[in-house]
């Protein structure tokens, strides 16, 4: 089996870094395109007029209450019929970043009510406006107490990232599975790509850990690793 | 310049139907110490939150320094001019002490960072916090020292007054003394400060007058040792009988 491991690597090495890349490129893209819009719904959420806030529980509750899947394939395939085509790999950025976008701005919203209102109004005690107090008073503390929940959507999401693979997007599962049809080692195939998930969640973890010391205040809420 | 800082006129409270605080009116001089005293419910709390806009008030007017402040739009400007101290000292949990204080000068005051850094320190001294407190952050800091650095983080406003909300209830009995001392400092100096405690030692030695508060209004008022010694009321009587018992102290041998 190691014969058909290193066999694999050497004949398809290049494929599976490819694969890799584009894992890569759909996680972080998709990451980053959710946390930011995650904030912006949490805020709106925790902070907004009426309109907003009830729109946006709705969206919130539709994207949490249907499956990934269903989302990514109506990105895919359903858009189309309205005029809006995709590649495999922008569909699957937008489905993945819409569906983190939520979850994310769960985490946040939930972090920002664990920030006493005490430390809000004495931020307005001393003049400062409400705007100011959120962006230097509230959220620097609620995100401490949402790094190790927005960390393990991180790593999630890089896993779930695979979903893509439903809509031919070129992902190391899709290299992976690629592969297999050709050479028919699926088993030693599936252990390689097992391995990376494993490696590159783990070096995730460890980055977290070295993110929270270093924004760590002494024995505040979110400063246990 | 007019010798009254602060005018309340009529200032009336509701939360539902239920009366908060019903037709308050009193006048603190500049440069008074005023203490106001009263069970829990009565109002105070609300009292102090009211002036500095806190809490909005359903009728009647506040004036600061000339300004009638309920009037005012900027609620934000004009709480930069009153200093409220909090029973559990609020201080941001994210911040050194000396950031606490910076914050204001920096983000409301918008003074440079030097300035700012100057006013600080010099704040933070004169309430005893020195230098090798300035880099810990409230969670590192006793109770005292907590609220002494948010002391500081009021006066480094440079107020037109300051307001006390129970200071010292949620401190053990040693860190109280450090505290009311800061406060008592602070008086002489010649602030401006409006102290809800129950602290009697203090309010007799420091406070110019006197306020007795229940079910939302001023029942009482004179100076200390008419107010905590020799109150005309029942009502009245009746608390500062117990506050003096929980004193170990007895009305009699203090008055000698």
């Amino acid at each position: 089996m190691l014969e058909n491991i290193l066999y694999i690597l050497y004949g398809y090495g290049s494929a599976i870094a490819l694969g890799l890349k584009y894992t890569v490129i759909i996680t972080v893209t998709s990451y980053s395109i959710g946390i930011a819009l995650g904030l912006f719904i949490a805020l709106l959420r925790v902070y907004g007029s009426r309109l907003p806030r009830a729109l946006l529980t709705v969206f919130v509750e539709i994207i949490r209450g249907t499956p990934m899947m269903v989302q990514l394939f109506f990105v895919y395939y359903a858009l189309p019929e309205l005029g809006i085509l995709l590649d495999p790999v922008t569909a699957s950025i937008i489905a993945i970043a819409i569906n983190s976008a939520v979850y994310q701005s769960e985490y946040i919203r939930a972090s920002i009510s664990a920030i006493p209102y005490s430390q809000f109004e004495s931020a307005l005690s001393i003049g400062l406006t409400k705007f100011k107090i959120v962006w230097i008073v509230i959220l620097p503390q609620a995100i401490r107490v949402a790094i190790p929940a927005l960390v393990n959507e991180a790593i999630y999401l890089f896993k779930y990232s695979s979903i893509a693979y439903f809509v031919t997007a070129p992902e190391l599962m899709y290299i992976g599975k690629s592969i297999g049809s050709k050479t028919f080692l699926y088993m030693e195939v599936y252990i390689i790509l097992a391995f990376i998930y494993i490696i590159i969640s783990i070096l995730l973890t460890e980055l977290a850990k070295i993110i929270e010391r270093r924004h760590t205040v002494p024995s505040f809420i979110g400063s246990k690793v | 310049m007019e010798s009254n800082i602060l005018v309340v006129e009529n200032l009336w409270k509701f939360y539902g139907r239920e009366v908060i605080l019903k037709n308050i009116n009193f006048t603190v001089k500049r440069g008074e110490t005023k203490v106001i005293i009263g069970p829990s419910g009565a109002g105070k709390s609300t009292l102090l939150r009211c002036i500095n806009l806190l809490v909005r008030p359903d009728r009647g007017r506040i004036i600061l320094d000339g300004d009638v402040i309920t009037e005012r739009r900027d609620v934000h400007n004009i709480r930069s001019q009153i200093g409220f101290v909090f029973q559990h000292f609020n201080l941001f949990n994210h911040l050194t002490a000396i950031d606490n204080v910076l914050l204001g000068l920096i983000k409301v005051k918008k003074l440079p960072r030097e300035e700012a850094m100057r006013r600080a320190k010099e704040a933070l001294l004169s309430v005893g916090i020195t230098e090798e407190l300035w880099r810990k952050y409230p969670a590192q800091l006793s109770g005292g020292q907590q609220q002494r650095v948010a002391i500081a983080r009021a006066i480094a406003m440079d107020p037109k007054i300051i307001l006390f909300d129970e200071p010292t209830s949620a401190l053990d009995p040693e860190l109280i003394w450090e505290v009311l001392n800061v406060m008592e400092k602070l008086s002489r100096n010649g602030m401006t400060m409006i102290v809800v405690t129950h602290e009697l030692g203090f309010a007799i030695k420091v406070a110019h007058e006197v306020m007795f508060m229940d079910g939302g209004t001023i029942i009482e008022r004179g100076p200390p040792n008419q107010i905590l010694l020799n109150p005309k009321g029942e009502r009245i009587k009746r608390f500062m009988d117990r506050m003096w018992y929980l004193y170990s102290l007895n009305r009699s041998s203090k008055v000698a």
